[in-house]
């Protein structure tokens, strides 16, 4: 029982720090990132191919770059810097000329691009069957046995929880800083912050990469956790999720972003995990697409703000004398 | 040289699906400003309305009548009960495009729940094989590319000539100013999804014919491929719908000769992303996906 | 007022074709320091278009502009705010889910906490000048008699409330050239005459402005002198008075 509630502990924390993150692209700076997930995968990948060892090992049924062996939290890191570096030439070319739908689509197609690709060059990333066997961190300093106990679990929440510690502070004192408020005024009214003195393109390049290096680091996090990452596993709808999360939870609110991460990725699908299987393999994810769909359009309808609306910053009044 | 000259025909059948499908979308897009991303996902529905009746014994001809149908009502329905109200709401444009992926994700999972996720063929007779100058093709592709022939045709003389037309193109330029000379443009709008929704079920019904199988699974690289011609052309300009469907077909028959089948959707998404960046407004467009200011 | 400065801003043979339209079509005009600048002309002489061009909100076609001897032609706009170069625009854009205050804040060039770098540091690091423009905010709000609004929305203030914001967010930057772009337009007519009072203190205080404006009772109380504009050309420039006398410019309005 405790494997199951650490688990649904280290994918609530993935989740937090993913919605997290495309919270400050969507929620605070306004950009539709519908192609969000392959930040996550890039983080995912990197540290991946750090952390196994070189491709000829395990008797060489995979093939990917790298395999350096890295110990942990070195694979981490470079996980959450992929997710940054990615965002660069990515938003250099979607950022500049499009207006915002456009942007949007254009993410989104890109994300699958990357996907068809990886998936058909095998000798990169191992192509449709993805890498696995990736070793969780410490693995080789303590010991194949020592990753099954409990102990283990508890650290891997531990750590991970402090990755949503760290995510959450520099998240919470960005969207809380003058820089914040720029970023929510180029998000209400692009043109008007131009013409009173923001710079649109490094704002946007920005935050574009802030939120790659969170979702760098979520994926990073993932794949120390189940061992391994296919491009099946991060196809476009997974990016919809994250934005039904947003849209339920609150744009523009990091509480709201966690919120939403709690109620949807986790909470939705892990109670319908639940259900008895009933129809056809495959009939369950079916309509729990369905019910994400639905709970879109039920609260872009009724409640766009979402549970935790955006708070209203106030300022303190001057003290008397 | 032979190998160029039949990915050449199978360019003009690709061509002939693709400007079907970019039409209607581009015309939804020009004439109700939404960017409709649940179209691949109609397409693919039609395609399996056809089947089934297809499979019951009917010709497919005559299913892919039923398929266009599908198409319409659909079409119709969605904009009835989800984007008009929507965006009487005031919902803005990015919330739309969230609405219209939204629906499209619980249509091909609805898709999926009732036919499974495995691949169908249709009953169909190729015909014999014609051989001219180098392109192989078989009478069906050659009928497949007359129906889309046709159809442009329609759709060119419904623009030009018909008052239903002028009144679309009135409402696609300004419609506050349509609305004002008298225009009925809810009518307008409604006729708009009928037709566009029928293009949009021909394509996916003409787009499953033309392959060997097909699944639910297919309706998202339909729907980029339609997307990339469409953009390229100029979003909302129908004739520039039909020349980004003759550049993409053949583009992406071609490339599968020379690099290899699988990247033919790399192909076309790389085509629509390189449009997008260079020239967002199209080959043709008067309005498109302007620069923001800053 | 000094009359022997030169132009605070020259625009010389500036065009701006779209589509084969010439909304702007060979403008050449000074705007002297100091001075409230009238930009008038019938519907679709191109003003807006003139003026968002100055802005940078839209480039222009071909032609040049000095600011304050530097050209900007090539810049893009918010590099013209970031020199003291600030428009309002015709229709509302209050950052609505902002309030009034943030509103004003959000425009304000020079604080560290102004970048992600420093918004990391934290409060600590950015506090201090963020107490500055707040108070500084305070002051114009309570100049414009706003400031029991200063924590609403801007999205739910009236008309005339968000063009009030929208000069207070200008001034927050300190402009040293203020482009208003019909600044009476959508106001109800009772606050025309205050915004009007504004405008005419903060002339009285030195500030340029270059205003685009229909109503021409407001433009005959403020404005000294008038350009007038007509499909995409200057027709007359000088006092109003003189103005109504000229042919061309009684033609072009068909206005009394």
């Amino acid at each position: 029982m405790t494997f199951y509630i650490t688990t649904l502990l280290v994918y609530a924390a993935v989740d937090i720090i993913a919605c997290i993150a495309l919270n400050m692209q969507f929620g605070v700076s306004g950009l539709v990132n519908f192609g969000f997930i392959l930040f996550q995968a890039a983080g995912a990948y990197t540290a991946a191919v750090l952390s196994l060892p070189p491709q000829s090992a395990n008797g060489g049924f995979q093939q990917y770059v790298l395999g350096l062996q890295l110990p942990f939290p070195l694979p981490w890191i470079a996980g959450a810097i992929a997710g940054g570096v990615v965002a660069i030439p990515i938003g250099l070319v979607v950022l500049r000329k499009l207006r915002g739908d456009y942007q949007a689509i254009a993410l989104l197609v890109i994300s699958i691009i990357a996907n068809i690709v990886i998936t058909n060059a095998r000798p990169f990333l191992n192509g449709a069957a993805g890498v696995s066997l990736v070793p969780p961190p410490l693995a080789d300093q303590i010991g194949v046995e020592a990753v099954n106990t409990y102990e283990y679990q508890y650290f891997y929440v531990v750590i991970s929880l402090l990755c949503v510690g760290l995510v959450l502070f520099a998240a919470n004192r960005i969207a809380n800083s003058p820089y914040g408020r720029s970023l929510r005024a180029m998000r209400e009214n692009e043109v008007a912050a131009a013409a009173l003195g923001k710079n649109l393109l490094a704002q946007k390049l920005t935050m574009f990469i802030v939120g790659g290096v969170m979702g760098g680091l979520s994926g990073a996090i993932l794949v120390g956790f189940i061992g391994l990452w296919a491009p099946a596993g991060w196809l476009y709808p997974e990016t919809i999720v994250l934005f039904a999360a947003i849209i339920v939870g609150g744009r523009g609110n990091n509480w709201g972003a966690i919120l939403g991460a709690i109620l949807v990725p986790v909470g939705f699908f892990e109670a319908t995990r639940f259900l008895p299987n009933f129809g056809q393999p495959g009939l369950i994810p079916a309509f729990q697409w369905v019910a994400i769909g639905s709970l879109i359009l039920g609260f872009l309808w009724f409640r766009p703000k979402g549970v935790f609306p955006e708070r209203r910053r106030t300022f303190p009044n001057p003290s008397a004398g | 040289m032979s190998l160029y000259a039949a990915a050449f025909g199978f360019g003009l059948v690709s061509l002939a699906v693709i400007a079907v499908g970019a039409v209607g979308f581009t015309m939804q897009f020009g004439i109700t400003n939404l960017i409709n991303l649940a179209y691949g996902d109609i397409m693919i529905t039609s395609a399996f309305a056809a089947y089934f009746l297809n499979h019951a014994g009917v010709s497919i001809w005559i299913a892919l009548l039923v398929g266009a149908a599908t198409g319409a009502i659909f079409s119709f329905l969605l904009n009835r009960f989800i984007y008009a109200p929507f965006q009487r709401k005031g919902t803005p444009l990015i919330g739309m495009v969230i609405v219209s992926l939204a629906i499209g994700i619980m249509t091909s999972n609805l898709l999926l729940a009732f036919v499974g996720s495995d691949n169908v063929s249709y009953h169909q007779n190729p015909g014999s094989t014609v051989h001219l100058a180098g392109i192989i093709l078989t009478t069906e592709q050659l009928l497949l590319i007359g129906v889309a022939v046709v159809l442009m045709l329609a759709i060119h003389a419904l623009l030009r000539y018909t008052r239903l037309g002028k009144a679309m193109r009135a409402t696609a330029a300004n419609a506050t100013l349509a609305r004002n000379c008298g225009i009925p443009t809810g009518r307008v709008i409604d006729a708009v999804w009928l037709i566009t929704g029928a293009l949009c079920g021909m394509a996916g019904t003409i787009a499953a014919m033309n392959s060997d199988s097909f699944a639910v699974a297919n309706g998202s690289g339909f729907l980029i491929t339609i997307l990339a011609a469409a953009v390229l052309g100029g979003a909302g300009q129908p004739y520039g719908a039909m020349l980004g469907a003759v550049i993409i077909g053949e583009l992406t028959e071609l490339s599968a000769a020379v690099i290899s089948p699988e990247y033919k959707a790399v192909v076309a998404f790389s085509v629509l992303v390189v449009v997008m960046v260079l020239r967002p407004q199209g080959l043709l467009a008067k309005f498109g996906a302007m620069a923001a200011a800053g | 007022m000094p009359a022997d400065l030169g132009p605070l801003l020259t625009a010389t043979d500036v065009h701006r074709h779209f589509e084969g339209m010439h909304a702007v079509d060979g403008v050449s005009i000074e705007v002297l320091p100091g001075r409230l600048t009238g930009l008038i002309g019938p519907n679709g002489a191109g003003k807006s278009t003139f003026l968002a061009v100055l802005a940078g909100t839209l480039p222009a076609s071909e032609g040049s502009i000095v600011f304050d001897g530097e050209e900007i032609s090539p810049l893009p706009a918010f590099r013209r705010a970031r020199r003291g170069l600030v428009r309002t625009f015709q229709l509302p854009s209050e950052f609505a889910q902002l309030t009034v205050l943030e509103n004003l804040l959000a425009a304000a060039p020079k604080n560290r906490g102004d970048s992600v770098v420093g918004a990391l540091l934290g409060r600590r690091y950015w506090g201090a000048d963020e107490d500055a423009l707040v108070e500084r905010a305070r002051g114009l709000l309570g100049r414009f008699r706003m400031i029991e609004k200063e924590n609403q929305y801007a999205g739910d203030l009236s008309g005339g409330q968000k063009r009030l914001v929208e000069i207070m967010r200008a001034l927050m930057l300190e402009p040293r050239l203020l482009l208003l772009d019909e600044p009476m337009a959508g106001v109800h007519p009772s606050i025309v005459g205050e915004i009007a009072s504004y405008l005419e203190s903060l002339r009285d205080e030195g500030l340029t402005i270059l205003m685009v404006e229909h109503q021409l009772a407001i433009v005959e109380r403020l404005c000294d002198p008038v350009i007038v504009m007509a499909q995409g050309k200057v027709i007359g420039r000088g006092p109003l008075v003189e103005l109504r006398r000229q042919r061309e410019v009684v033609d072009a309005y068909l206005v009394g």
